[in-house]
């Protein structure tokens, strides 16, 4: 019952769609219905048609944002921590990199990269880098001092410190920062692959609507929405698991 | 000497990497095709002023991004505000298909939008209305939730009624988080906006980056990029100013510091600095929606500007 509550406005939303464009209230050539919809996305994967659109954006997204990760968060926790003093100087030029639009680099680095994977990656890296920096930095700038001070007193070292105190202590802020980034992941390419590519995602809808082919461009449209919220699904689960995301007395909030 | 030190703290690295990239030029340390100099990206940046009416599209995308921003704070707002006082039972029954419409990605709904209202003007600001309405509306719906129930129970037991209580209370203490969402979703629309102008429009910033690179004008590129980002930083630096001028007494954390407090540094904005802010934002916005207007005349007529007609080929 409780899950009819909370969801039961999405089934109806999706058979009012349904119900409207088979009786022709809105015009069903603009507006397949919904199970129309969800035929095409079968026959094309039968086809294998959306299975290689799929994989190759899912592919693109994924490694650029891991790469992100792995830029993102040490820079965030060395921005946070050792050089503290040091991010005053940086503080400006990190706000106008973040500003470089990933569309504008787009341009730039088809220059230097060619078309092929690379600078699609790239923009997806540049777009999940900052979300992810950011927040790891503020994570890791406001653990708990007394955290730090109880693990010096223990010997821990400035290293011990902070993968045994600031990491874990400020998970749920670099948790947060991995969210909102794989979210832009998805925003992003689907954006790029629209301007300049000859497959995924993007360039499905895009490619289907030229050709008015509009159950394609939508099927394409319905999986892109439904592989968003997969991923934002399964980033919040695990979260749920590994990051603490329950546990915010490990980061001060309220007074120091 | 307290002043220099703090201009040099912050604008050092800033100007050290605009220094590198000038030299990178004069000792051509890359190729110049491909990378021009500062001091070319700039020259090129002004002779673009008469060539392909900078002017123009500059005011073309910031009205685009203002048009925008008004129609979603007219759309959000007074939703966000029955959702959450008059009818919070009905909200919580749409929540989640609400939630799921802010994740949809708003490029796939661009062909929609472009099926509903033509490819014209309303596509493109629907798309940034969509981007920028999101989070003005969840961030008005948790300013209004978390409004201190203290002060609510405080002025209805001065018997306030429902209408005083909404606008000397209830908004007010909403206001804060309105205005982060707004902030965000200005900054949102603007990223958004160059996509949308660079995949279906005829004028603006985006629209100049894209089709210069499709002629291979690589200095037009980084002039137009340049100024992109430029702009983007401006706006990002005058609405923290009007948050910190606005809400000086909102306490905050610092993430550097780790403190809760006041803004450092914020002070109430003068009237006149708002007066002046606010006849920006009016000039902007009319001399932008004439210079659509007059983008598309251009655009229709060859006769006017050929250099222009160039530019659309």
């Amino acid at each position: 019952m409780g899950f009819l509550r909370k969801y039961g406005c999405i089934i109806i939303f999706l058979s009012l769609w349904e119900l409207l464009s088979r009786t022709g209230i809105i015009n069903p050539i603009f507006f397949p219905p919904f199970t129309v919809v969800l035929a095409t996305i079968y026959k094309m994967t039968l086809t294998g048609e959306m299975v290689i659109h799929v994989r190759l954006s899912l592919m693109r997204a994924l490694v650029g944002f891991f790469l992100a990760t792995l830029m993102g968060v040490p820079l965030g926790l060395m921005l946070g921590t050792w050089f503290k003093s040091f991010y005053k100087f940086t503080e400006l030029p990190l706000e106008v990199l973040s500003q470089i639009n990933p569309f504008l680099l787009f341009h730039i680095l088809i220059l230097f990269m060619g078309i092929g994977e690379a600078p699609k990656i790239t923009i997806v890296f540049w777009t999940c880098l900052w979300p992810i920096t950011f927040s790891t930095m503020n994570g890791a700038s406001s653990v708990n001092k007394n955290l730090i001070k109880a693990g010096r007193a223990f010997g821990l070292g400035s290293f011990g410190l902070l993968t045994k105190i600031v990491l874990p202590a400020a998970s749920p802020l670099i948790f947060a920062g991995l969210r909102l980034g794989l979210g832009y992941s998805m925003f992003m390419l689907v954006a790029a692959e629209m301007m300049g590519a000859s497959s995924g995602l993007g360039f499905l809808t895009l490619n289907s609507q030229e050709s008015f082919q509009l159950n394609k461009m939508y099927a394409a449209v319905v999986v892109i929405a439904f592989l968003g919220l997969l991923l934002d699904f399964i980033i919040y689960m695990i979260g749920r698991k590994y990051f603490l995301l329950a546990n915010e007395g490990y980061v001060t909030v309220g007074e120091n | 000497m307290w002043l220099a030190k703090t201009i040099f703290v912050k604008y050092s690295v800033l100007v050290f990497l605009l220094l590198l990239w000038e030299l990178s030029g004069v000792f051509n340390w890359v190729d110049q095709a491909f990378f021009p100099s500062l001091s070319t990206t700039v020259e090129t940046i002004v002779s673009m002023w008469s060539k392909v009416h900078l002017f123009m599209h500059l005011m073309v995308s910031l009205c685009r991004v203002l048009v925008s921003l008004i129609i979603s704070l007219i759309l959000a707002i007074p939703f966000a505000f029955l959702f959450a006082r008059v009818l919070p039972t009905f909200f919580s029954r749409i929540e989640a298909l609400l939630r799921v419409f802010s994740i949809i990605n708003p490029y796939c709904l661009f062909p929609l939008f472009v099926v509903f209202f033509g490819s014209g003007e309303i596509a493109k600001i629907s798309v940034l209305t969509w981007v920028s309405m999101w989070p003005i509306f969840f961030s008005t719906l948790a300013g209004i939730k978390n409004v201190d129930p203290l002060l609510v129970k405080t002025a209805k037991s001065m018997d306030a009624g429902p209408i005083t209580i909404f606008f000397k209370v209830v908004l007010p203490g909403a206001l804060p988080s309105i205005f982060n969402g707004i902030r965000i979703g200005v900054e949102m629309s603007f990223f958004i906006l160059i996509a949308a102008e660079m995949t279906g429009a005829t004028a603006g910033l985006g629209w100049i980056v894209h089709s210069a690179s499709a002629l291979n004008q690589v200095t037009m590129v980084y002039g137009a990029g340049l100024l992109i980002v430029v702009l983007g930083v401006f706006l990002n630096r005058s609405l923290n100013f009007l948050r910190s001028g606005l809400f000086f007494w909102k306490e905050e954390r610092d993430p550097i510091a780790g403190i809760t407090g006041p803004l450092v540094g914020a002070k109430r904005i003068s009237n006149t600095t708002l007066a002046i802010m606010a006849a920006v934002f009016v000039a902007v916005l009319s001399i932008g929606l004439y210079e659509i207007y007059r983008a598309e005349v251009m655009l229709n007529d060859p006769t006017v500007i050929p250099e222009y007609r160039v530019w659309t080929e």
